[in-house]
């Protein structure tokens, strides 16, 4: 059985992405310690899914919902899916330069790029902060504006 | 490796700690820009004791709270005006005004003047605070006091 959906699909459990932050900070510190590039690819394989697919069929969120969830109490506060989905394209793009790095035998690059991404998780995490939120207007600011 | 990424963590936290969301008052020179960009995008500062102009993204979780939070300081000090500006369809205001972040917001009083800014969710005491040393409770009292 499936626990309740949200009422739509554009809205998530605040508590969900905030816990996958962790699971992400983990996974990435782990792959920092050993080096490891297919865990760094496997991590960006669960941020493409969230990205691309919705968070409604991110890893972490499932896993969430299925095992945290129910143990929690009813959901107090849901926020927009948008920013947290953005934000997984941020760290979708941090994780494959980070693979790519050290599976190409480059692993300064794999270290920084696997760094950074975690900086970002572990502050989403710990602060609930969404970096790659914030560096949306950022990225949008830099291009050229034609906006008619 | 792992060091260096937490001490990043470390200290990025502690500066949003500092920061996010504090009332911060407009450079020398950059108030009168600041007034023509914003009166600029239809605000009319005029209306209102106190006109808080806020930069939002879709792409921004905190923005819609800080709506909410906005709105309900409106319903007791109907002095208080909001003005909810996209961000992305005005992007060369984004620009003059150095909005990096969303929700950015800009504190105008009645003679359109800046009197601060903040980026972030704002700090719930401190935007009270503002509400309500510029804006009087109830049916707005014209002029006078202080």
């Amino acid at each position: 059985m499936l626990p309740a959906h949200p009422p739509t699909g554009r809205e998530v459990d605040v508590r969900g992405p905030r816990a996958a932050a962790w699971v992400t900070s983990a996974v990435l510190a782990v792959a920092l310690l050993t080096g490891s590039g297919v865990l760094v690819a496997l991590q960006a394989a669960v941020f493409a899914v969230g990205a691309f697919a919705g968070l409604r069929y991110a890893p972490y969120g499932v896993l969430f919902r299925v095992l945290v969830a129910p143990r929690l109490g009813p959901v107090r506060e849901r926020e927009p899916e948008a920013p947290a989905r953005f934000a997984q394209l941020v760290g979708l793009v941090f994780a494959v330069v980070g693979a790519a790095g050290y599976l190409s035998g480059a692993p300064l690059v794999g270290a920084v790029a696997t760094g950074l991404a975690l900086v970002a998780a572990l502050l989403n995490a710990a602060a609930g902060f969404c970096l790659g939120c914030e560096l949306y207007l950022t990225v949008r600011r830099a291009r050229p504006a034609r906006t008619t | 490796m792992l060091g260096v990424a937490l001490a990043l963590t470390a200290v990025g936290a502690w500066w949003l700690r500092r920061r996010d969301g504090a009332v911060r008052a407009a450079e020398g020179g950059q108030e009168r820009t600041a007034t023509a960009v914003l009166e600029g995008l239809g605000v009319r500062p005029g209306d209102a004791e106190l006109t808080v102009v806020q930069f939002s993204t879709a792409f921004c979780g905190p923005c819609r709270a800080t709506r909410a939070r906005l709105q309900q300081l409106q319903a007791t000090r109907p002095g208080l005006a909001h003005v909810d500006v996209d961000a992305e369809s005005h992007l060369d205001a984004v620009r003059e005004l150095g909005v990096r972040r969303t929700p950015t917001l800009f504190y105008l009083d009645r003679a359109g003047r800046l009197i601060g800014r903040s980026s972030g969710t704002p700090r719930p005491e401190e935007l009270t605070r503002l509400v309500e040393a510029h804006v009087a409770p109830a049916p707005a009292r014209d002029g006078g006091g202080l």
